[in-house]
């Protein structure tokens, strides 16, 4: 029971829905033509005054970070898309760039304008090799057709975008890790300040938005920020693509307002769990998000505000399901060795703290659990990511937020089962 | 300027100065590893986060700068910033951040050569935990040599990133990088580019644990047994100041010491191990004469008698030839002993070389050429001519001490000579064509001043302790002075010839031990030459 | 880093039109290792020095640091790799669908395990992190493709396919 008209994936059904002929004759590049007659200003106020936040996990108010770049810097300013999409459970950007990959591009192209950046780059994961051969083709389409390059739609702007190729890190989806890659350098992130909007890519103001945050921009455009900000709550509005995988029925991406319940999502989008299981816990916003056991999640509504109170976030809305057969100590081990593996390495409690969890965790789940082994895990999590209270602001330790990242799943799924935690510890090898 | 408080310290300070950098100056320890006042900031290490009031979230205080904040914003009204370092978060932290540290690190102190001036060791005693929660497998690698002249015990790395920050921002020669990520990071050379440019034993020093060793002085010695003095490096006309560290007669290596104005933080290897070239010469102790084509031991009454005796039957037509690699005081006493025909043996130039940061290792290897032409104005041009046009037929030579053979321009002045006396430390090729040999002091041994070429006067200081019946260079010629009837004074110590030369070149004047001071001064273009 | 043995001969790009292209469109130098990388490596098969070399001398920086690049990515390989590279994801979603089970199929049927490489250099095995595709867990990348929704059977059909 879909009542919702998706914005952002309205057309991917349709066969040619990725190419340019398509994308216009169902009003594309409007919105684009509309902005080159504003001042930039403008349109920045516009985006701030929809209240959009960005879509890639961090959540910040896009017309505010667009407001950061100084006025009075004679630096070129760059824009970078944000196509490296590697938090486990999201797969909605590699959606986007395959059916809707002009809006994308126009969503940058407005973007870019109103920052006043004439080079822009779209930085895509290393894996997603068809995504980035169909985004070339979709560039060159844009130059042909007077979209990018000199003098867009015959207006005194240009613009070039250069396709970026990332190379297996999880960590270059961090903003100033991404940036350090992009300047051919391995992607360790930078200690702030300095703001990338400040000193970013060689050292110029530099905007980092993500594939969805940018592919909201032209709907915005064309219908108002008034409109944008009625779609679900005022402080988080608009569509949101969420992303459910795991032990569903039908895993895939559904565009609901903010706001939706985190029980429709599960039980009627994705067709509830199979073999008529219970469900167990879920990651609401991606890897990086504390877990709901079932009882919280079942008055959850999916929003920004609403998963700070419940002590979680939305991050990607990346949803992973969890039913009553999945072990969570080992979910847990798999979660904190996807981390282990992507830390940059750079900083202290980061790179020795995963390292230190994954060893621990193998040894329970091997049977040699030790009594202190569950203080001493909520104390390495404590220890990386800090108190884990994001209503109060961040606390971790670390240069970028994987230090948050690794530690807020871990320490909820020990916190939340702990008895199962505590088995490891009594039992000699316990089989999942 | 922002007002600071910290600790309940109130500091004025200059605007864009960091925490750390402020702490430091005013007695307040904060513990870094990363940080390196000569490196680019990275705050990765963890170690100095502070509490900087009105932040939730610790800060990492080599990157907080301190600037002028608006009134309405500031603490109680007028400060800029207020920091705790002592609050129970942070102590808690450094806990935290040092176990984590010492996770894979090798409990090692016993056989670790940075101990005693480990910071690891200093800082777990002061802001660690008395022991390791950590109960897993350690994780293990081989060392490796990252150069002929520095190995990486890797599970010492703490991965601090400065060496590699070191080759790329200093030397700027970036032989070092960081493989891999994560868990698995260490440092690393490549196999056909290995750390072997001149600054390579730099990245020792500025490793924070004992993780990067020289092969020099690994397993050598402690360094508690070793006593440390303040001098300067003498083998090139820069001047770079160090720390000798000895036992007994031996140096057992030599460490860089700040001075801004001369050489950073940093020195260069050809100075840093240059001191194995005394352990390898053939020393002279003793005063000798020559006895056919061998020397015959005598007492420095005799040998000081007969030299008189040459200088004098010569009639004037004796010419000194002064060293730059002799301190000024020794090259002053004999300029005025001679008072004539003054010259210097062939300089010693090899390639000036000059690093990205703007470290130096200048052309000219002597240490005092600047401090020699300063303080003897007669050295001649042309010295050959000279020798022929004023028939001088006798040699006071103060020798360099490097051994070399004669070029064809001296053979034929030496050959010339009737007499030839050498006051010198090592059996060197001069010295064997000498009629008479005084014994001096070696480089390390050696108390006086020495002038940078970028005329900055500093004092060198000896290391270690006189050989036989070796003097002080200027020892020695106020003797042969006393014994010409020239010397105008007795100088009890070589402060006081400083002074006397300081009369007679004004530049110079004025200067003493303690206006000299650890760092030296500058002659600020007083002196010519 | 160990080489890989001597170096006969300095490795050139083939695509030299690819090459001036991916420079021309980054304000610096520097910007174009990554894209260099890609394409040597799609030309090599692997990172060897004589690339890093090259690639080196023309982003006009030193070859360690073009290493300290390399070493970093899970992409990009510094030893050669077998025929057909298989990259299993492991990571949450993948694992509650089946990629144990994908990766158990590949030991079993061709005896690599993951990391190893058949002795006729047909199969790589790889365990990897999330691929970006979980909602059609649980997912594979042979070489550059992405295969979706793999059951076990439908797995080793596709892996007959790789010759």
């Amino acid at each position: 029971m879909n009542t919702f008209k998706p914005v952002l994936t309205e057309y991917i059904d349709q066969q040619d829905c990725h190419t340019l002929p398509f994308y216009k004759s169902v009003g594309g590049y409007t919105a684009l033509d509309k902005v080159l007659k504003m001042n930039p200003e403008d349109v920045t106020k516009e985006v701030k005054d929809s209240n959009l936040r960005g879509r890639g996990g961090a959540g910040f108010p896009t017309g505010v970070k667009w407001g950061f770049i100084p006025k009075d810097s004679d630096k070129p300013k760059y824009l970078i898309n944000n196509a490296d999409e590697s938090e486990p459970g999201t797969f909605k950007d590699r959606l986007l760039m395959n059916k809707a990959p002009h809006q994308m591009l126009e969503g940058m192209v407005i973007a870019a304008y109103a920052i006043g950046c004439h080079t822009s780059f779209i930085y895509i994961r290393g894996e997603f090799y068809k995504e980035y051969k169909l985004l070339e083709k979709v560039v060159t389409e844009a130059y042909e057709n007077n979209l990018l390059g000199d003098n867009i739609l015959g207006s005194n702007y240009s613009l070039d975008v250069v396709i970026h190729r990332g190379a297996g890190a999880y960590i270059c989806g961090e903003e100033t890790g991404l940036i350090e890659s992009l300047e051919g350098k391995r992607g360790w992130p930078r200690i702030k300040p300095p703001f990338p909007a400040i000193e970013g890519y060689l050292q110029s103001p530099t905007i980092v938005n993500n594939v969805e945050t940018l592919s909201c921009l032209p709907h915005i455009v064309n219908r108002g920020a008034g409109w944008f900000k009625s779609i679900g709550p005022e402080k988080g509005p608009g569509p949101r693509l969420f992303c459910i995988s795991g032990c569903v029925n039908n895993p895939g991406i559904f565009e609901e307002p903010m706001g939706v319940s985190l029980k429709d999502l599960i039980f009627d989008r994705a067709g509830g769990i199979p073999d008529g299981k219970q469900l167990k816990a879920v990651f609401p916003g991606g890897s990086s998000s504390a877990i709901l056991t079932a009882n919280e999640a079942i008055d959850v509504m999916m929003d920004f505000e609403e998963l700070v109170e419940k002590k979680s976030m939305l991050g990607s809305a990346g949803v992973i399901v969890m039913d009553e057969t999945v072990n969570m100590v080992q979910a847990c081990l798999n979660i904190a060795r996807f981390y282990a593996h992507e830390s940059c390495g750079q900083c202290t409690p980061c790179r020795e703290g995963t390292a230190w969890l994954v060893k621990m965790l193998t040894r329970l789940v091997n049977g040699g659990g030790k009594p202190n082994d569950i203080d001493m895990l909520f104390e390495i999590t404590d220890n990386i990511g800090g108190l884990i209270d994001f209503s109060k602001g961040s606390f971790g330790k670390t240069i970028c937020p994987f230090g948050e990242a690794v530690a807020w799943p871990v320490r909820s799924f020990v916190e939340k089962f702990k008895n199962e935690f505590m088995e490891y510890l009594t039992q000699e090898k316990v089989v999942a | 300027m922002p007002l600071l408080k910290i600790d309940g310290k109130e500091i004025e300070i200059k605007s864009g100065t960091t925490v750390l950098q402020a702490a430091e100056a005013n007695g307040i320890e904060i513990p870094y590893y990363c940080y390196h006042p000569a490196l680019e900031i990275v705050g990765s290490c963890r170690m100095c986060l502070v509490q900087v009031e009105g932040m939730p979230k610790l800060q990492v205080s080599c990157n907080t700068f301190v600037g002028d904040v608006p009134p309405e914003r500031k603490v109680d009204g007028k400060y800029d910033m207020v920091v705790d370092t002592q609050n129970d978060l942070v102590v808690q932290e450094r806990k935290n951040i040092l176990e984590f540290l010492l996770l894979n690190h090798p409990l090692d102190c016993p056989v670790c050569d940075q101990a005693g001036e480990c910071y690891l060791q200093d800082y777990s005693f002061k802001f660690g935990n008395a022991h390791s929660r950590f109960d897993e497998a350690k994780r293990v690698r081989p060392n490796e040599y990252l150069g002929s002249q520095i190995v990486i015990n890797h599970n010492r790395c703490i991965l601090c990133s400065r060496c590699v920050r070191f080759t790329q921002e200093i030397s700027g020669t970036s032989e070092l990088f960081v493989e891999a990520r994560g868990y698995n990071s260490k440092i690393a050379a490549l196999e056909d580019k290995p750390l072997d440019n001149l600054l390579a034993g730099n990245v020792a020093d500025i490793c924070p644990v004992g993780a990067l060793l020289s092969t020099d002085y690994i397993h050598k010695n402690r360094i508690w047994n070793l006593k440390e003095q303040p001098s300067v490096c003498q083998d090139c006309s820069v001047g770079c100041n160090v720390d000798v560290f000895s036992q007994r007669d031996q140096i057992l290596r030599l460490t860089p010491r700040e001075n801004h104005d001369v050489n950073g933080y940093f020195m260069c290897d050809i100075g840093r191990y240059g001191f194995h070239r005394f352990e390898e010469i053939e020393r002279v102790t003793q005063p000798m004469v020559r006895n056919g084509e061998s020397f015959d031991a005598l007492n420095w009454d005799k040998a000081i008698e007969k030299t008189a005796d040459l200088i004098n039957k010569s009639n004037g037509k004796t010419a000194g030839i002064v060293s730059p690699f002799h301190t000024n005081e020794s090259n002053f006493l004999l300029g005025i002993m001679m008072n004539g025909v003054l010259g210097s043996l062939p300089p010693i130039t090899k390639k000036e070389i000059t690093y990205q940061s703007g470290f130096r290792i200048s052309a000219d290897r002597s240490p005092n050429r600047r401090g020699m032409n300063n303080i003897c104005g007669e050295i001649v041009a042309d010295l050959p001519s000279e020798i022929k046009a004023r028939a001088i037929h006798g040699l006071y030579i103060l020798d360099d001490g490097v051994d070399r053979e004669s070029d064809d321009v001296w053979k034929e002045i030496l050959a010339k000579m009737d007499f030839v006396v050498v006051q010198t430390y090592a059996m060197t090729a001069l010295a064997r064509s000498a009629n008479i040999i005084l014994p001096g002091l070696a480089p390390f041994e050696r108390e006086g001043t020495i002038t940078n070429d970028r005329d900055r006067v500093q004092w060198l200081r000896s290391s270690l302790p006189k050989k036989g019946e070796s003097r002080a260079d200027w020892e020695i010629l106020m003797m042969v002075m006393k014994a010409l009837d020239k010397e105008e004074q007795t100088f009890a110590d070589v402060g006081q010839v400083i002074k006397v030369m300081g009369e007679k070149f004004p530049a110079y004047k004025g200067l003493s031990f303690f206006r000299l001071g650890p760092h030296g001064m500058s002659l600020n273009g007083k002196a010519s030459g | 880093m160990k080489s890989n043995g001597k170096l006969k001969q300095r490795f050139t790009f083939s695509d030299l039109e690819r090459v001036e292209q991916i420079f021309s469109q980054y304000p610096d130098k520097k910007s174009a290792t990554l894209p260099l990388l890609h394409l040597a490596q799609s030309q090599e098969g692997y990172i060897s020095n004589s690339v890093i070399e090259t690639i080196a001398d023309l982003v006009d920086c030193h070859s360690a640091v073009v290493m300290d690049c390399v070493s970093f990515y899970t992409m990009l390989y510094t030893k050669p790799q077998g025929r057909h590279i298989i990259q299993v994801c492991q990571t949450l979603s993948c694992s509650l669908n089946g990629a144990d089970a994908l990766v158990d199929h590949v030991t079993d049927k061709y005896e690599i395990k993951p990391g190893e490489t058949m002795a006729n250099d047909r199969f790589t095995l790889m365990k990897v992190e999330c691929l970006g595709s979980c909602g059609t867990a649980p997912v594979v990348q042979i070489n550059k493709e992405y295969h979706e929704g793999l059951s076990t059977q439908k797995f080793d059909k596709l892996l007959e396919s790789f010759e």
